[in-house]
């Protein structure tokens, strides 16, 4: 019973944590790559190198999307289970007898 | 924690687990196929949808192609109209419409959305019908599935992944053809010579299409749909549901066509499971309302077509309300349908006016920032600016330039004739001088402005005009 009612992201199947990390960081890689082209035009972003604009562009969203998968990855890391202390313990193991 | 309550199968039907349950593995769903009303809307949906989305890019609009998003030349074509980076706000526009008419359809019809218009639904249903037409029906799947690699599964197995492919591709390649001229990727297919990039894009998007069409299906709308997850705050007891009537259908059981239900004690449910084969996120509609359920009234069809045979009346799984269900009286016009209809109605109204009130002449001033004014030598004093003057307009125009706020004031233009192109983005350094004696102030504002040679659109920009400290 105890075990049942802690739902770690270990049950999590495999597919939803790619997708919770994938996913969340690809929309908002592409409102980022919306809103920030629409302010600056690439070819004065990119003045220095040889890109196109539609280079440009998807450059521009890649770099979005991995910098969004970052934040993905990390907060899928924190939200780990961690073990109880040692003081909820001897509070919970009462209960459960 | 793992066993969920199976039904048991009538026979003739085969006994595969389809309910899913977030702990376990994943299992393939084989949907059903399914013939009904609904089943034939949704037909026509994904025709209509799909038709609209591969041959819009070869429509031509005054000899361009209708619709073009010219990421390159950073312009829109959407038919007559041109809209450029300035326009954003019609795009903010349009996502608001997009996000209210959402609310509205779901408040009144439930998952109409999902089930009928999504891009997840309309190409799963497309991929579906190759599966179907290449491996045969869902029994046959199953069968092929359970066993071991041979020639004829190997053969299936590889048309089908063609086909997929091949579907995903040009999805990819039309996909592409919105934002690149359409009719210059076609010509590089035989060479297959398309810019890097374009390259690129065709075949992730086609790489998309094929896995959440072909391989994620019901995953996507699961894990993937934010809608999926807070539809219910947009639900209420007069919303269109798809439910089971509980009422009417338990207890469920197997029977013979000819037997008495009510001798037995049985209800209008014969628990041949059909409506649970059908579906194609794996669910049993009988569970009662799940955000699962993607409202694509299958199991209406098919739980209709059962009764059919069996002689009972239809609709044992039903477009219905809450509302109706308990016995009460649905309302159509709540307050909530009346504030986001009218909501909507005043957006799409003001941004309508606001497309068609769009000024086709853009002006931007940028002053020289080297310098606040600049001596003349002959006792006058100079302000430079450089005016961008954008054209939107689907005409060529020739404009002219006046600058009106302080009396004395010369403009002096670098060129002789202002003229832009269509679509076109031209740099015009000006001058102003003037006699620094008539300037009361450091700073005054001054006004540009810029009217087409016929006169009929011009445009007012404010600017300032610098001067030193006035000695009186």
């Amino acid at each position: 019973m105890g075990e049942n009612q802690v739902i770690s992201t270990e049950d999590t199947p495999t597919i939803q944590k790619v997708i919770a990390v994938m996913w969340p960081s690809f929309l908002v890689a592409g409102m980022e790559t919306i809103v920030f082209f629409t302010l600056f035009d690439p070819q004065y972003v990119f003045m220095d190198y040889d890109v196109t604009r539609t280079g440009a562009y998807s450059i521009g969203f890649f770099l979005f999307w991995g910098f969004a998968i970052l934040p993905c990855v990390l907060t899928m890391y924190f939200a780990r289970p961690c073990k109880p202390c040692a003081v909820y313990k001897d509070e919970l193991e009462p209960q459960d007898k | 924690m793992n066993e969920i309550p199976q039904t048991a199968p009538a026979k003739a039907t085969d006994t595969e687990t389809v309910e899913q349950d977030l702990y376990q593995k994943r299992k393939k769903i084989y949907p059903r196929e399914v013939h009904g009303i609904f089943a034939a809307m949704r037909v026509a949906g994904v025709a209509g949808l799909l038709g609209f989305y591969y041959l819009m890019p070869w429509i031509l609009w005054d000899g361009r192609q209708a619709i073009l998003f010219d990421l390159p030349e950073r312009k829109f074509y959407i038919l007559g109209m041109v809209f450029w980076p300035q326009d954003f706000i019609y795009l903010t526009l349009l996502l608001v419409v997009a996000a209210l008419s959402l609310f509205f359809f779901t408040a009144l019809a439930g998952r109409l959305w999902c089930g009928y218009a999504c891009p997840q639904t309309v190409w799963t249903e497309a991929f579906l019908w190759i599966e179907r037409k290449v491996e045969g029906s869902r029994q046959k799947q199953m069968k092929r599935d359970q066993r071991s690699m041979d020639l004829e599964k190997f053969s299936k197995k590889f048309l089908k992944h063609f086909l997929w492919l091949a579907f995903a591709l040009f999805t990819g390649f039309t996909f592409v053809g919105y934002f690149t001229p359409i009719r210059e990727l076609a010509a590089a297919i035989p060479t297959l010579d398309f810019g890097g990039w374009e390259a690129f894009w065709i075949l992730f998007y086609g790489f998309a299409t094929y896995g959440n069409a072909g391989w994620l299906r019901e995953q996507v709308c699961i894990y993937m749909c934010p809608y999926a997850r807070f539809q219910s705050a947009m639900f209420d007891k007069n919303t269109l549901i798809i439910s089971y009537d509980e009422k009417r259908g338990e207890p469920r059981g197997a029977r013979k066509k000819s037997a008495d239900p009510q001798a037995l004690g049985l209800g209008s449910c014969v628990d041949c499971s059909i409506c649970v084969q059908v579906c194609p996120t794996g669910i049993d509609i009988r569970d009662g309302l799940q955000y699962q359920c993607i409202g694509c009234a299958a199991c209406i069809d098919a739980c209709d077509e059962v009764m059919d045979k069996m002689g009972y009346a239809k609709g044992l799984i039903k477009y219905t309300t809450q509302n109706r269900l308990d016995g009460d009286h649905t309302s159509i016009f709540r307050p909530r349908i009346i504030l986001y209809a009218s909501i909507l109605l005043a957006i799409v109204v003001g941004t309508i006016i606001g497309i068609i009130n769009r000024s086709p002449i853009d002006l931007d001033i940028i002053r020289d920032r080297n310098s606040l004014f600049r001596e003349t030598g002959i006792g006058t004093i100079e302000n430079v600016y450089t005016l961008k003057v954008i054209n939107k307009d689907v005409v060529d125009h020739a404009y002219n330039l006046s600058v009106d706020g302080i009396e004395g004031m010369k403009l002096h233009i670098q060129k002789d004739r202002i003229f832009a192109e269509s679509g076109a983005v031209i740099e015009l350094p000006v001058s102003i001088e003037m006699d620094p004696d008539k300037l009361t102030q450091r700073t005054t504002e001054i006004f540009f402005k810029l009217e087409t040679i016929d006169a009929d659109m011009s445009i007012t920009e404010e600017a300032r005009f610098l001067g030193p400290l006035p000695m009186n």
